[in-house]
């Protein structure tokens, strides 16, 4: 078929005396498209079309559809372009009398090559230009000129020339053929040659043709920036004035797309005069101007006409039928806003304005320009303005919504009455749409921490309503009531709260809603420090102005502000403009707010450490009571009592790492003197000595609990490391006493080592070992000496009960704790690893590190199952020091993938004990001691690569 | 030609408006409106001064229509049926469908209120919309072989048009009313860009200039909002079209946007009517209607609903639009003696309250009591707003349309003289546009572009579409180096496409004219082209040929070349970056071609007795009159040389 068909066709086409036939050519396209057609094929066909190319005789419509097809070929078998470029350039076309098929096959050479390739004289070019005397011709050659390779001085001239050609499409085409070489800044060095350009542009903004007209303007608007870049100090916002009064005048053209394109290019224009802004802004001409330019160099009237001409540009702008227009006229506004305090006043009202226009894109560009004058802290909002601010709170778009509050962050209120207006507003927002919560929230909290004034005004006038109404009922569920605690709590963070006292109830309040309250803050402030704050406020009965409390949240704002400096998509940098006699005010760009509350986070921890100690105090002073209970065999309240202690363990919260590790060496402790409760009832009182395997079970967990309160912390005192020496000493004598268990010799080896480090620990210095630990000392000496242990041990032990009282402890010094958090991003069950089986496959984690240092030894250990663990050293050196907290992702690679579909790993962090003896584990490379975990296992899921 | 404008309403006063042009032969009057303030003759345009015999059909084309205003359409009933025009009434299709809507409701007013004897009966009405033509937006309508007419969107009110008319190769345009800032359901105005002899504009705000409306808009929405969130209930009397839709748009689109629930009422009547029309009418309204037509008409207001005489006391707050706007009358008065007395309730009153209705009295001051009738008393305790949109352009919209059409000529109608005067100022002060401002019963005239017909020959039709541009430097920067060093194109400042100029016009009595080209004039007039073509000789220093001696008899060839030689290298270090060719027997710059002389006589030769004391060599130089400047450049520099050597000549002169 495809033989035939080609047969066919190249018959018809060889046959010189006749034109090919319409059919013979599509059937040949077909056969070009076709992507299954043989190479062969391609290549005959590719030879036959060169070879008619070449041909004399053929009629203008056969040359055009032979390039057709040529450029259809190029297209579809790229690796065919380089030969058919070269046929078409040698072919004799590009220099025969029909500029037309001319003008063709270099539009098909420009088509499917890029310019290095396709070179073409310049001279050809230009007499080809010159020659083209239907206007299509000329377009083609024009719109082709950047990609032929021409030379950009030849282009220029051929573009410039061409501005006065009589086809308006071929006037566009070398507008936009000149607006495509500004980039050319060869050209540049002549400012003769830009001047000229501009002019001309200039010159055809008066075009009938309305696309005439905007390629004009776009080219007025960069050659004019190039002028302008060209010019020094005076004569630069001379020039600049000069090229934006140009694009004023368009503003007015009937035609929309003339319009949109006149708006963008206003805004592409910095450095304006205030006058001429101003004078954008009002459709009047202005008194003021009338009378600078008095002394200036007009007379009155042209400096009349010269007003009118751009006289409320902006205006017309702003109320145009077509939202495309009001949308690029807010657009290019906001760039001027920031530059003059005075044009930022007026230009806001007409902005205000626009909140109230019918289309939510102009809406929206609106809101996005009174953010951005927000941003540069020139909005200034005054009542009048109000009613349609907050509408757009209320309005039904949540992006609008959204976008005003996000003003309302950073916008700075005069005085009471518009806070008290905007709080309303807000609240409004969230009664009705509550789903809006958390940013409403947010907003409160910035507005309160910029107000605090205000807001301590607007929280009492309220009080009455946030106290709880009936029986201590508190109407906390309500969002309103929320959303005052929100503003309450933050008014004390405020630099311009100046005495007033939020009551410290009201922290206390919000304590309750701290959920809410914090994921409305996230962006702000995590939950731990939140709270912090809140308990130290309620909790300060003297709260007023000498609490320093607003030293917290200082990185927070730094964030924030970080994020708004750069939404800002073009930081404009501060210009001074010295425009002849008057000096402008220019606003200062750069704005520090916010600043002032980056003060340290010290102090603020300091006293929120003291707290925390205090409290952990009190609950070991607790701690002791139960044990009293205990001895005096009342395990079940003794345990009660300790549950209780931990339950107010947990009340507490901490916002440092410090404070967080005197909580968990709390809860350590709390959970070991349980265990010593429930084996005290074993071993001492031997209440259920019919339990072995439980107690067993309980001296494990007891002997890994005292390892980790032993190995996890750092930083005790001498007494408190002797106390938990203790105490690991009483559980390897409780282990002893028994005597189903007793005779491990590594019990016995484990007190002996511990009974020497006390010993090097005392020989320090002079504390009074405990009556407990002479007793062990003696009981391992006896049992060492005597050789027949068990019966001494026993004798000793039933004795345990007189010499063992729990001390009365107390935790004074900064302990820390060593801790890991160990997360495999993305991973879960419906998410696994993949892996292939037999290959070892990597799995990704974010790891944590709290205090580790790089003594510690790190393991990570991988669980497959019991019996199978394979352990990775975490080389922290090689991991790049340590900090207090230390993050970081690592790639743990694991070897034995099982043959199996899925299966899943524990992984965890393991510490060596470095002061256990030394024991080799069966596995090669692992860890030489035991390990304490710094984490719990987490479960990493994997699952086969299938096939296809 | 000229065209002829005679004024026969609304010359220098708002009413009536009606103007007949006359342009090149044709006649066509704009508008036939009448003056509300009048009863008497001075009611209708004084039609007898268009024709004395009254016979219009002849001696009018045609009647073109704007917009469906009583000033507009007013009288056109009684010219048709009562006076006898039976030709062509050409306007848009809104404005052919209301307008019979308002002409009824004006006889109606007339008959049944006033109880005057009517000027135009139903019949009247029904029978003169039969003789219109309606015609749609950018429709270009042939009136007859050589007048074509096309209306452009002119905003104002529903249906309203701006109307071009031409004939021949004169143009012009009428624009009625029309309005350059779009409202909340009309577009702004828009035209293309003619070439036209003359303008014809309203200018009833003819030196106001407008705020933004938007601050009205917000002030309206404020009031109104503020007054239902208080519970009260607030009252718009409108007009039945175009006020009521656009109030009632702004007010639907913000509850749509506020989610607000109170009510909007439309009373019954007119305004339902109107209503539909809107509905039906869509590609005449503003751009964002338009758009939003696919997925649902916005004259299909949602929160609005026909209001019921029983709700007039219904509690809880509403918005009610009653119909007449002045509350002249009517619902609107019904309503208001409910309303009015109480505290929370709003009345929003329109711009403009003729005197003597309630409207006007609400307007002036702020009454506490209003007196009906000697028995009725309403006290007025509401809050009152007033609205103040215009459908008129203001004088910077009339300025912006002059400019944006250049027109030659301008006439202001429809607006106050003293207003009037000062925009025609300004027109011809910053425009530099004359400007009219014919009284009623006055004519301008004015004239029009002629244009002669010409044959063009084949050459200059073949020249006219071959680009021919030139770049120039514009003269006042012009100094001589800086034109030898930038030959090169680029730097030159202007581009000059000297195509069209290239021809020649030939008018012969007996023929018709004729536009040849340059090579076509010369076999015409069977001449040769001449070019002129300047000589000179100059005489330049010369040393080092004394030593070869022969310094009377001809140089050898070989002497010559060396001496071209040695002025080539001269000149191209003098002007370098200047395209100077050895070409052997002379060297070429340009036109400019200087060779050895050797002629004792040289006939351009001006100093014929060289002075003995140096040798000299003389160069004989011809250019033409383009490159004359060069020239003069070049030889003064020849003059200057002295070829011996690199030293400058020390000249005796």
């Amino acid at each position: 078929m495809e033989h035939h068909l080609l047969h066919i066709c190249l018959q018809s086409l060889k046959d010189n005396n006749n034109p090919p036939s319409l059919q013979a050519l599509a059937s040949l396209r077909s056969l070009i498209i076709n992507p299954n057609t043989s190479d062969s094929t391609i290549y005959s066909i590719l030879e036959t079309l060169t070879h008619s190319l070449q041909l004399s005789t053929n009629s203008l419509t056969t040359h055009h559809h032979i390039l057709k097809l040529l450029t259809d070929l190029a297209s579809h078998r790229t690796h065919l372009s380089s030969q058919i470029l070269n046929s078409i350039h040698s072919s004799s076309l590009l220099f025969t009398e029909s500029t037309q098929i001319a003008a063709e096959s270099l539009t098909s050479l420009a088509s499917f090559s890029n310019s290095d390739q396709n070179k073409i004289d310049d001279q050809l070019f230009m007499s080809l230009c010159f020659a083209a005397t239907s206007a299509s011709a000329r377009l083609r050659l024009l719109r082709n000129g950047e990609r032929l390779g021409i030379g950009t001085h030849m282009l220029f001239t051929v573009f410039l020339g061409f501005t006065k050609d009589p086809y308006p499409y071929v006037r566009k085409a070398s507008l936009d053929g000149l607006l495509g070489l500004c980039k050319s800044y060869d050209l540049f060095e002549d400012i003769s040659v830009t001047e000229g350009c501009y002019c001309r542009a200039v010159e055809l903004l008066q075009d009938n043709e309305h696309s005439v007209r905007s390629a004009a303007i776009r080219v007025v608007c960069e050659w004019g920036q190039m002028l302008i870049a060209a010019k020094e100090g005076n004569d630069k916002i001379a020039q600049s004035n000069q090229v934006f009064v140009q694009i004023c005048s368009m503003v007015r053209d009937m035609s929309v797309e003339v319009r949109v394109e006149a708006f963008n290019a206003l805004g592409k224009i910095k450095l304006v005069s205030e006058d001429i802004l101003l004078q954008t802004i009002s459709k009047k001409v202005l008194a003021i101007l009338k009378e600078k330019n008095s002394h200036g160099q007009c007379t009155a009237e042209r400096f009349e006409i010269l007003a009118s001409s751009y006289a409320g540009a902006f205006m017309h702008g702003l109320e145009d039928e077509f939202h495309e227009v009001r949308k690029s006229a807010c657009n290019s506004l906001r760039i001027h806003t920031i530059l003059y305090a005075e044009f930022a006043r007026r230009s806001l009202s007409l902005l205000m304005d626009m909140l109230n226009d019918e289309s939510m894109a102009v809406r929206l560009e609106a809101l996005e320009a009174l953010h951005h004058m927000a941003t540069f802290d020139c909005l200034n909002v005054q009542e009048i303005h109000m009613h349609m601010f907050l509408g757009s709170l209320l309005d039904s778009c949540d992006l609008i919504r959204s976008t005003a509050r996000k003003i309302f962050k950073l916008v700075k209120l005069p005085d009471l009455k518009l806070f008290r207006l905007s709080i309303h507003g807000l609240l409004q927002n969230l009664e009705r749409y509550s789903k809006d919560e958390a940013d409403v929230f947010s907003v409160l909290f910035f507005m309160g921490r910029s107000h605090g004034n205000f807001a301590a005004h607007i929280v009492k006038e309220v009080s009455q309503e946030i106290e709880p109404v009936l029986e201590g009922q508190l109407g906390l569920d309500s969002a309103r009531v929320a959303a005052f605690l929100v503003l309450a709590i933050s008014a004390p963070l405020s630099q311009n709260q100046n005495g007033q006292i939020i009551p410290p109830r009201l922290f206390s309040y919000a304590v309750t809603l701290l959920g809410r309250i914090s994921c409305a803050l996230s962006e702000v402030v995590d939950q731990d420090t939140l709270l912090a704050y809140l308990s130290q406020c309620s909790r300060s009965s003297t709260l007023g102005a000498e609490v320093e409390v607003e030293s917290l949240l200082p990185a927070v704002d730094d964030v924030v502000l970080n994020r708004t400096k750069k939404d800002v998509n073009n930081p404009v940098e501060v210009p001074m403009l010295q425009t002849g006699n008057e000096t402008s005010k220019v606003q200062p760009v750069t704005s520090c707010e916010l600043e002032y509350l980056a003060t340290s986070i010290v102090e603020c921890q300091a006293d929120e450490l003291g707290e925390v100690m205090k409290s952990v105090n009190l609950i070991l002073a607790r701690v002791r009571d139960a044990w009293l209970l205990v001895q005096s065999r009342c395990t079940n309240a003794a345990l009660r009592a300790l549950r209780d202690c931990k339950r107010e363990l947990a009340m507490l919260t901490s916002t440092s790492l410090e404070s967080s590790g005197a909580m968990a060496f709390t809860l350590q402790y709390l959970q070991v003197m349980k265990l010593f409760a429930k084996i005290w009832e074993h071993a001492v009182w031997k209440i259920r000595s019919n339990e072995t395997g439980g107690l067993e079970y309980l001296f494990g967990k007891l002997d890994m609990r005292l390892r980790e309160l032993r190995y996890r912390y750092i930083g005790f005192s001498k007494e408190e490391e002797l106390y938990v020496l203790e105490l690991i000493a009483l559980a390897c004598l409780l282990r002893l006493s028994k005597v189903e268990i007793s005779c491990s010799p590594t019990t016995m080896k484990k007190l002996s080592a511990i009974i020497s480090h006390i010993e090097i620990l005392n020989d320090k210095g002079s504390i009074e070992p405990s009556n407990i630990l002479m007793d062990a000392k003696k009981t391992v000496h006896e049992i060492e000496s005597s050789k027949a242990g068990i019966s001494c041990s026993l004798f000793l032990i039933t004795n345990l009960d007189d010499f063992f009282t729990l001390k009365q402890f107390s935790l004074c010094s900064r302990v820390r704790h060593i801790n890991a958090e160990l997360n495999v991003p993305g991973n879960d069950s419906e998410n696994p690893l993949r892996f292939v089986s037999g290959l070892p496959v990597a799995i990704p984690l974010d790891i944590t590190l709290y205090n580790v240092s790089s003594e510690n030894r790190l393991w990570l250990t991988m669980r497959m199952s019991e019996e199978s663990t394979q352990f990775v050293f975490l080389d922290l050196n090689i991991l790049g020091g340590c900090n207090e907290v230390k993050k970081f992702t690592f790639v743990a690679p694991f070897y034995r993938t099982p043959k199996a579909c899925s299966f899943s790993l524990w992984i965890s962090i393991g510490m060596e004990c470095a002061l256990e003896d030394c024991h080799i584990l069966n596995h090669c490379g692992g860890p030489r001691r035991d390990l304490v975990y710094l984490f719990q296992e987490k479960e990493v899921h994997l699952c086969l690569v299938r096939r296809g | 030609m000229a065209i002829e404008c005679l004024v026969l309403g609304a010359g220098q006063e708002v009413g009536k408006s009606c103007v007949v042009v006359t342009i090149n032969g044709k006649r066509i009057m704009f508008d036939c409106g009448m003056h509300m303030g009048y009863d008497d003759h001075r009611r209708y345009p004084d039609f007898s001064l268009i024709s004395k015999s009254r016979d219009f059909d002849h001696s009018l084309d045609c009647v073109i229509i704007t917009h469906f205003h009583l000033d507009h359409v007013g009288a056109l009933p009684y010219f048709t049926e009562v006076c006898g025009y039976n030709g062509p009434i050409y306007m848009t299709y809104p404005t052919k469908a209301l307008a019979p809507l308002m002409l009824e409701d004006f006889r109606k007013v007339l008959v049944d209120r006033r109880g005057e004897e009517e000027q135009f009966t139903s019949l009247h009405i029904s029978q003169c919309m039969q003789k219109v033509i309606a015609i749609d937006l950018k429709q270009t309508l042939q009136v007859d072989d050589d007048l074509q007419i096309r209306a452009y969107y002119a905003g104002h009110v529903l249906g309203a048009a701006m109307f071009y008319a031409k004939v021949g190769e004169s143009a012009m345009v009428y624009t009625g009313d029309y309005n350059m800032t779009p409202d909340r359901h009309l577009g702004a105005a828009q035209i293309d860009r003619l070439e036209l002899d003359l303008l014809i504009t309203e200018s009833t705000y003819a030196t106001t200039i407008r705020d933004s409306k938007y601050a009205r808009e917000r002030e309206f929405l404020k009031a109104v909002h503020e007054c239902v969130a208080g519970g009260g209930k607030v009252l718009i009397p409108t007009f039945a079209l175009g006020r009521a839709q656009e109030l009632c748009i702004l007010l639907d689109d913000y509850w749509e946007r506020m989610n607000l629930k109170v009510p909007i009422y439309f009373s019954a009547g007119l305004t339902i009517q109107a209503n539909m029309y809107y509905k039906i009418l869509i590609s005449w309204t503003s751009q964002k209607i338009k758009e939003t037509y696919a997925t649902r008409n916005a004259f299909d207001f949602k929160h609005v609903h026909n209001f019921d005489r029983s709700l007039i006391n219904a509690p809880g707050p509403c918005v009610l639009f009653a119909t007449p706007g002045m509350i002249s009358g009517g619902f609107s008065l019904e309503v208001f003696k409910q309303w009015a007395p109480c505290e929370m309730n709003l009345i929003t009153l329109p711009g403009y309250c003729v005197a003597g209705t309630v409207g006007h009295k609400l307007m002036s001051g702020k009454p506490t009591k209003i007196v009906l009738d000697k028995d009725t008393q309403i006290d007025v305790r509401c809050q009152i707003h007033q609205l103040s949109f215009s459908p008129h352009t203001d004088s910077k919209g009339i300025m912006d349309l002059a400019r944006f059409l250049s027109p030659k000529n301008v006439i202001l109608v429809h607006g106050e003289k003293p207003k009037m005067v000062s925009l025609k100022e300004r027109i011809q002060s910053e425009l530099r546009i004359p400007c009219y401002l014919p009284a009623n019963c006055d004519t301008v005239h004015i004239p029009s572009t002629t244009y002669v017909k010409a044959h063009a020959s084949n050459a200059f039709i073949r020249s006219c579409l071959n680009p021919n541009f030139r770049f120039l430097k514009r003269s006042k920067e012009e100094n001589s180096d800086q034109v030898l060093r930038n030959t090169n194109s680029t730097a030159l400042l202007q581009v000059n496409d000297e195509r069209v100029a290239e021809g020649i016009l030939i008018m012969e009595k007996g023929k018709k004219a004729r536009v040849v080209h340059q090579d076509d004039l010369l076999l015409m007039l069977r001449q040769k082209k001449h070019d002129i073509q300047f000589g000179y000789c100059c005489a330049a220093q010369l040393d080092n040929l004394e030593e070869t001696g022969n310094r009377d008899g001809a140089l050898s060839h070989s002497d010559k070349c060396s001496c071209l030689q040695l002025l080539f290298k001269e000149l191209s270090n003098y002007f370098s970056g200047v395209n100077i060719q050895d070409l052997g027997e002379h060297l070429q710059v340009e036109s400019f071609q200087v060779s050895v002389c050797l002629k004792d006589n040289c006939p351009y030769r001006i100093i014929d007795s060289p002075r003995k004391e140096a040798p000299t060599i003389f160069f004989c130089c011809s250019w033409s009159a383009a490159d004359e400047k060069l020239a003069r450049e070049i030889i003064s520099a020849i003059e200057r040389f002295n070829l011996s050597d690199n030293l400058p000549c020390k000249n005796s002169k």
